[in-house]
C-alpha cells in the first residue's frame, strides 16, 4: 500500500524550512517532490532599486555561510563591467578570504553529515577545529560571518606580517586534524557502512540534471570553475581539482575532506607569495552598458551571476542562481528508491542552503481519508476561528501569587 | 577545445539556424537565435560540443520583448544562448526534454515573468506563494511593490 508522508517545511531533521512531500511503500520512497519558497526574500527586485556599492552589501546577505561567495561573484562582474583591473594585492585576499571560508564550510558541513550519521563525537571534534577558522576569520575581516572585505578593485582590510603568522601557524593543526578525518571517512567501519551505497547518484544522472560542486564530483565528473573558467587568481595557484567514483554521500564526504587539505595547501601558497603593493584601487561610480556573466566556485558548487547594467549606478538586472537550487533536482533523484531514514543524511550531503518558497498545506481526515488542499490565508483564518470558540483555561485561571 | 575552435564551429556548422553569434568576453560566447531554432541549436550545443551544464535561465524584461538566456557551459567555455519573446505573448518552448535539469529554472520564470513555458512536464508555482494573486509577475519591471501604510493598534 502506498502512503503519503509531509515532512517539513518545521521539521527538527531539517535546518532550513523546506517541505518534502513523499510517496511511501512501506519504508521506501517512491516519489518525492519539492516546495521551495518559504524564505524567499526578493533579492533580485531589490537589487535593482540599490547602487551597485549597496549591492555588495545585499549580495553578501544572500547566504550566511558563503557570503564571500555572493559578494565575490558579484563584485568580480561588476569589474568586468566598469572595464577595472583590481589591485593584485586586493586579488590575492580576496581568494585568501574565500579558501578561508570554504575551510569553515567544509568543516560545518563534515559536522551535520556525522551528526545525521548518528557520529555526534565526530560533530564535536569537526566544529571544535572550525572555531581556529572562524577565529582567524573574525581576527582577519572582523566578522565571523559577514566578512564584508569586498570592494570595486579590491579589498576593504589588509593583512600584515602576524597575522600571515598566525594562519600559518593554525593550518599545521587543522592539516593533522583533516588527515585524520579522512582516516576515519576511508576506514572507520560503522562511519563507513552507514554512508556508503546511501543516495545514489550515477555520473549520467548528475550530468543530465545539471548537479554542481562535491555533489557533481563525487560521481565522477571534474568540474570546478577554478580550473574551468579560472577567476581572481586560481590560474596561478597550483591544485587539484578532487572527485570520487562511489556515487553515494561516502563519496560526498570524501570529496569534502580532500577539498579541504587541497585548500589548505592553497592558503599556504597565497600567504607565502603574497605580492606586495596596494589592496585596491579606485572604482568609478557608474556603469557603462553592458552584460556580464560571473562564475564562482562556492563551497557547495557553482554560483552563477549575471548582471546587465544600463549606464547608470544601478544595475539593470540581477540574477543570482545559488548551487543549493542546481542541486535539487538530482536530490529528488537520489531519494527515490532510497529509505526513509536516509533522507536526512541525502539532504545534509547536498549541503542544502535553502533560500526559496511556497505555501501549501494539505489535510488528510484520518478517519474518511479525505483530503482537503488550504491556502495559507485559509488556514490563519481556520486558526483564529478555532481560539475564539475555545474556552482559554488561562483566561479564568487565577494566579497564585 | 578553446573558445575560438567553438566559435568557428558555430559560425561554420549552424550558421543557418543562428542570428549572431560573437565572443562577449574570453571564454564566453553570445550567440542569438529564433524561438523556433532554440530546441535544435540547444541539442546540437549539447551532443555536439559537450555543453551539457545548463548553469540558469535568465530572464530580462526589455520593454517590448522578454530576453531569456540560456547560460551553457561545458569544461572550457560558456555560451549565453538568448531568444527574444514578444511581450504581448510570452511563449517559449520547454527544453526539458534536452536538458531535464531545467526544469525548476523553467518554473521560475513562469513565477517570475508570467512567461508560458510549452510542454513543461511541471507547471505548477514554485516559488510563490498559493495565494499570490494571478496575473502579478514581480521581476517586470512594470511590477512595483508599494509598502501597505503601517498601522499600530491602539496608536495614534
Amino acid at each position: 500500500m502506498e502512503f503519503k508522508v509531509s515532512l517539513g517545511p518545521q521539521h527538527p531533521a531539517l535546518h532550513e524550512a523546506l517541505s518534502l512531500r513523499m510517496t511511501l511503500e512501506g519504508e521506501i520512497i517512491r516519489d518525492a517532490d519539492l516546495k521551495l519558497g518559504y524564505s524567499h526574500r526578493g533579492i533580485e527586485k531589490l537589487a535593482e532599486e540599490r547602487t551597485f556599492t549597496q549591492n555588495i552589501y545585499l549580495t553578501e546577505r544572500i547566504c550566511g555561510i558563503c557570503s564571500h561567495s555572493h559578494t565575490t561573484c558579484f563584485v568580480q562582474g561588476v569589474e568586468q563591467l566598469m572595464e577595472l583591473i583590481p589591485a593584485r594585492r586586493g586579488l590575492y585576499i580576496r581568494t585568501l578570504i574565500a579558501e578561508l571560508e570554504r575551510v569553515h564550510s567544509h568543516l560545518l558541513w563534515l559536522g551535520v553529515a556525522g551528526q545525521e550519521a548518528g557520529f555526534e563525537s565526530f560533530f564535536m571534534y569537526t566544529w571544535r577545529d572550525r572555531e581556529v577558522v572562524m577565529d582567524i576569520l573574525d581576527w582577519i575581516t572582523g566578522n565571523r560571518v559577514h566578512y564584508a572585505m569586498n570592494t570595486f578593485g579590491g579589498v576593504r582590510r589588509d593583512i600584515d606580517e602576524l597575522q600571515k603568522k598566525k594562519i600559518l601557524d593554525s593550518l599545521d593543526l587543522l592539516t593533522k586534524r583533516t588527515e585524520y578525518y579522512l582516516s576515519i571517512g576511508a576506514n572507520e567501519p560503522t562511519f563507513v557502512n552507514r554512508l556508503a551505497g546511501v543516495g545514489k547518484l550515477s555520473r549520467e544522472d548528475a550530468i543530465a540534471l545539471c548537479a554542481v560542486g562535491p555533489t557533481l564530483r563525487a560521481s565522477g565528473v571534474p568540474m570546478d570553475v577554478r580550473k574551468d573558467d579560472p577567476y581572481a587568481v586560481y590560474n596561478e595557484i597550483p591544485f587539484e581539482v578532487c572527485t570520487a567514483d562511489s556515487c553515494d554521500v561516502l563519496g560526498r564526504t570524501v570529496v569534502r575532506v580532500k577539498e579541504l587539505i587541497q585548500s589548505y595547501k592553497m592558503i599556504e601558497f597565497l600567504l607565502k607569495n603574497l605580492p606586495d603593493g596596494p589592496f585596491k584601487v579606485k572604482a568609478p561610480r557608474k556603469v557603462k552598458p553592458n552584460e556580464v556573466y560571473s562564475r564562482y566556485e562556492a563551497p557547495r558548487g557553482e554560483n552563477v551571476h549575471y548582471i546587465k547594467s544600463n549606464g547608470s549606478d544601478k544595475p539593470e538586472r540581477l540574477k543570482v542562481r545559488a548551487p543549493t537550487l542546481a542541486n535539487y533536482p538530482a536530490t529528488i533523484k537520489m531519494l527515490k528508491n532510497g529509505f526513509i531514514a536516509d533522507i536526512p543524511l541525502i539532504f545534509a550531503a547536498i549541503d542544502p542552503c535553502i533560500c526559496c518558497a511556497e505555501r501549501l498545506v494539505q489535510l488528510d481526515n484520518p478517519g474518511s481519508g479525505e483530503s482537503k488542499v488550504l491556502s495559507f490565508s485559509q488556514l490563519r483564518t481556520m486558526a483564529n476561528d478555532h481560539y475564539k470558540k475555545v474556552n482559554l483555561m488561562k483566561k479564568e485561571a487565577v494566579w497564585p501569587f | 577545445m578553446n573558445s575560438e575552435a567553438i566559435f568557428e564551429k558555430i559560425n561554420g556548422e549552424i550558421k543557418d539556424k543562428i542570428l549572431e553569434a560573437a565572443i562577449a568576453a574570453p571564454r564566453r560566447i553570445s550567440v542569438k537565435v529564433e524561438r523556433g531554432q532554440l530546441l535544435s541549436v540547444l541539442a546540437y550545443l549539447k551532443d555536439q560540443l559537450q555543453f551539457t551544464h545548463l548553469a540558469t535561465i535568465s530572464g530580462v524584461d526589455l520593454g517590448e520583448n522578454f530576453e531569456v538566456i540560456y547560460h551553457l557551459s561545458n569544461d572550457t567555455t560558456t555560451i549565453l544562448l538568448r531568444i527574444l519573446t514578444p511581450r504581448a505573448e510570452p511563449k517559449i518552448p520547454s527544453v526539458c526534454q534536452v536538458i531535464p535539469g531545467a526544469i525548476l529554472y523553467e518554473r521560475e520564470l513562469q513565477d517570475m515573468f508570467g512567461l508560458l513555458v510549452e510542454n513543461i512536464p511541471d507547471p505548477r508555482r514554485l516559488l510563490l506563494c498559493d495565494d499570490w494573486p494571478q496575473g502579478q509577475y514581480p521581476l517586470r519591471k512594470d511590477w512595483k511593490f508599494d509598502r501597505p501604510a503601517e498601522i499600530i493598534p491602539g496608536g495614534k
